[in-house]
């Protein structure tokens, strides 16, 4: 069911301003199944993209490219030897524990895993109905259900350790201590590649997202976990806030080593009796491409004021969207609610993003990181981009 | 679990509102059992991110047809009514778990409220094929919404209830069982949560007198069957299909949950969508909850 990688014989690597009339190129295909006679053409209009796209091309060069191997790899935290294969990750809550998609999706290939939130001691989570559908999106308030860390470590772990992808386990809490004993308890356990810190669930009254919206308690829970774990530590941001930028910096400040953003924004849909609010739990979490251009603006805005990497999240259901993503600034992104319509798009991705490179005449998908971020100096890295006044 | 391209082959209005679609989809029609489901992506994701789950309501190996019977309820089930004939859809199957029939049992009732009958059909099939004796109870508002008999195999009695007695029995389906459970070896039902939370009610407590589960078997022996397992569920009385609003219909999400005895949320597209009527909670905050 893989698309395969498509051929280029043609390209001369980024010349900008190509003719605007030029055709644009071709869409990349949607699904294993052609839905060419059935599908309605996107709602979101695509129309700025074009410009974006035949940037690239002249056809008055004859380079073969298409041999040239891409360069996708990431080196999310060079400190701590976190390399990944590519900028390709599945969100938490959306890929369970890997395992779930694996009959119909090649789990190994992608660039991380980040499992379902994981708390201390087990928890049910909320009443149902826990998701609904919302217009170019969906609202989820599972409540972090989960067994447990302990649990997960002992009925996961041994499966991860045996995985060439590396799993990234998301950590909730309700407590800084709760955060704490979890991360110590992942420490050193064969199998967990990393901690990506939930300090932005909105579905669990009890708290959470207290750490999200304060920078102080932002950085505090961070910079408590920093000092007992020696994983990878990435901690994901919430768009549920009025400005995000000073909660980024107390998190860098405190020592984490990335940030993924953006959680899910709050919100509520009503019961179709009109006399209760629809999900169990009365608020969810909206997510899909719905929140695109919200997470969008907080990937822009974060990318100029840290320096660690961030990773970008939030309604991703195409590869225009990741280059939208890494072009403000992101060095890797998570797909998340589209795989529920389509499990085998974020490995599609990968051989897209390369192919794309390959189009540009790119060796590494680096260069198109940061590119629409404000004017700066010098090049972008894969460590994220560097904020000059 | 695979993601298959199915075409589809014939699309009926069969109720006012409620539409039977047919789709070649071989290798789905062979090996998927009753009570499983496909998942099947609808529109374009930037609109319709989510796929929408579909009973199998008939699976025929020889001519690789599956059908689904559904409802409009909204733009998804909507976008699915214009499908014509040759347009092709992405379905992710065969998902859940399936009904489990005892080999010794010979007279099984078919509960179905509404749209219910969608997931209890194709287990007609699969029983009046392995010699089994079939009755279908089936409960709707009024005589506009009953599923017609000629969809129906020829070999099962068919009993209607409606809820204003325009046609067959005036009352619920529920009050019907009464009739039959003593005749029945096993029960399934799907439908809305009400009805199945009164049959789990009805049958609570009968199961020692009743059904295949205690034929020769000693009072009280027996092995005990995991809960949830194939083997308790063959031997549970009453099994019913569940419903819940689905999201990835993998196991993923944990969106779909019903709560189970043992206190942990069971996942309709994972251990279920069937489950022994036992295996689950039906009152309390989490019982009202589902709807």
């Amino acid at each position: 069911m893989k698309s395969k990688k498509r051929v280029v014989t043609t390209v001369q690597p980024g010349r900008r301003g190509s003719s605007p009339a030029s055709s644009p190129p071709p869409r990349p295909q949607r699904g294993p199944v052609s839905q060419a006679s059935l599908a309605p053409r996107p709602m979101v209009d695509r129309g700025a993209r074009a410009t974006i796209e035949s940037v690239r091309l002249d056809a008055s060069a004859t380079v073969p490219m298409a041999i040239r191997p891409v360069d996708l790899t990431v080196s999310l935290v060079p400190d701590r030897g976190f390399v990944l294969t590519n900028p390709i990750l599945v969100a938490s809550g959306t890929f369970g524990y890997g395992i779930e998609y694996s009959e119909v999706v090649d789990v190994q290939r992608l660039g991380a895993i980040c499992c379902k939130g994981t708390t201390l001691k087990s928890r049910i989570g909320n009443p149902t109905p826990r998701v609904t559908e919302t217009p170019g999106g969906m609202l989820n308030s599972i409540g972090l259900q989960n067994p447990g860390v302990d649990a997960v470590i002992e009925k996961y772990a041994p499966l991860w350790h045996e995985w060439q992808v590396p799993v990234i386990v998301n950590v909730a809490g309700h407590s800084v201590e709760d955060y704490v004993e979890a991360a110590r308890r992942l420490e050193g356990v064969p199998g967990v590649a990393g901690i990506e810190l939930n300090i932005s669930c909105p579905n669990i009254g009890e708290g959470g997202l207290q750490f999200a919206i304060d920078a102080r308690a932002a950085g505090g829970v961070t910079a408590a976990v920093r000092r007992v774990t020696s994983l990878p530590l990435l901690v994901k941001l919430s768009p549920n806030v009025a400005d995000v930028r000073p909660i980024a910096k107390a998190i860098e400040e405190a020592g984490a080593d990335a940030l993924t953003a953006v959680n899910t924004l709050s919100g509520i849909a009503v019961d179709p009796s009109r006399t209760r609010p629809f999900l169990g739990n009365t608020y969810g979490g909206l997510s899909g491409p719905a929140i695109r251009p919200v997470a969008l603006k907080v990937v822009y805005e974060v990318a100029q004021v840290v320096s660690i990497p961030i990773v970008a999240i939030g309604g991703i259901v195409e590869l225009a969207d990741v280059l939208d993503y890494l072009a403000v600034g992101a060095v890797a992104v998570q797909v998340g609610t589209a795989i529920f319509a389509d499990p085998t798009l974020p490995v599609r991705l990968i051989d897209e993003l390369a192919a794309e490179c390959g189009r540009r005449g790119l060796e590494s998908y680096r260069p198109l990181i940061g590119t629409a971020l404000p004017a700066r100096t010098g090049a972008s890295s894969a460590k994220g981009v560097e904020y000059r006044p | 679990m695979r993601l298959v391209a199915a075409e589809l082959v014939d699309s009926r209005e069969i109720l006012p509102g409620q539409w039977l679609q047919s789709f070649h989809a071989p290798e789905l029609a062979s090996g998927s059992r009753a009570g499983q489901f496909v998942h099947i992506r609808a529109g374009d994701l930037s609109g319709l991110v989510l796929r929408r789950p579909f009973s199998f309501n008939t699976v025929d190996a020889v001519t690789g047809i599956v059908t689904i019977h559904f409802r409009v309820v909204g733009r998804g089930t909507d976008w699915f009514t214009r499908l014509r004939p040759g347009d092709v859809v992405d379905m992710l199957g065969p998902l859940g778990r399936p009904f489990e029939v005892d080999s010794r049992s010979r007279h099984l009732l078919l509960i179905a409220g509404g749209l219910g009958i969608a997931g209890v059909r194709m287990l007609a099939d699969e029983a009046i094929r392995d010699g089994r004796q079939v009755t279908l109870l089936f409960g709707a508002a009024s005589v506009r919404d009953v599923y017609p008999s000629n969809l129906l195999p020829d070999e099962i009695e068919y009993i209607v209830a409606t809820d204003d007695g325009s046609l067959g029995y005036h009352g619920f389906v529920t009050e019907l069982v009464l009739q039959y459970e003593a005749w029945a070896d096993q029960a399934f039902a799907c439908g809305p949560y009400p009805m199945l939370r009164a049959l789990a009610a009805l049958i609570a407590g009968r199961r020692e007198r009743l059904g295949v589960a205690t034929l020769g078997r000693k009072r009280g022996g027996g092995r005990q069957d995991a809960v949830g397992s194939p083997a308790a569920r063959r031997k549970a009385f009453l099994q019913v299909s569940m419903e819940q609003n689905m999201g990835c219909a993998v196991g993923a999400c944990l969106g779909c949950v019903v709560m189970g005895v043992g206190g942990t949320p069971q996942r309709v597209c994972r251990e279920g969508p069937v489950f022994a009527s036992d295996e689950l909670v039906w009152e309390g905050a989490w019982g009202a909850m589902s709807r």
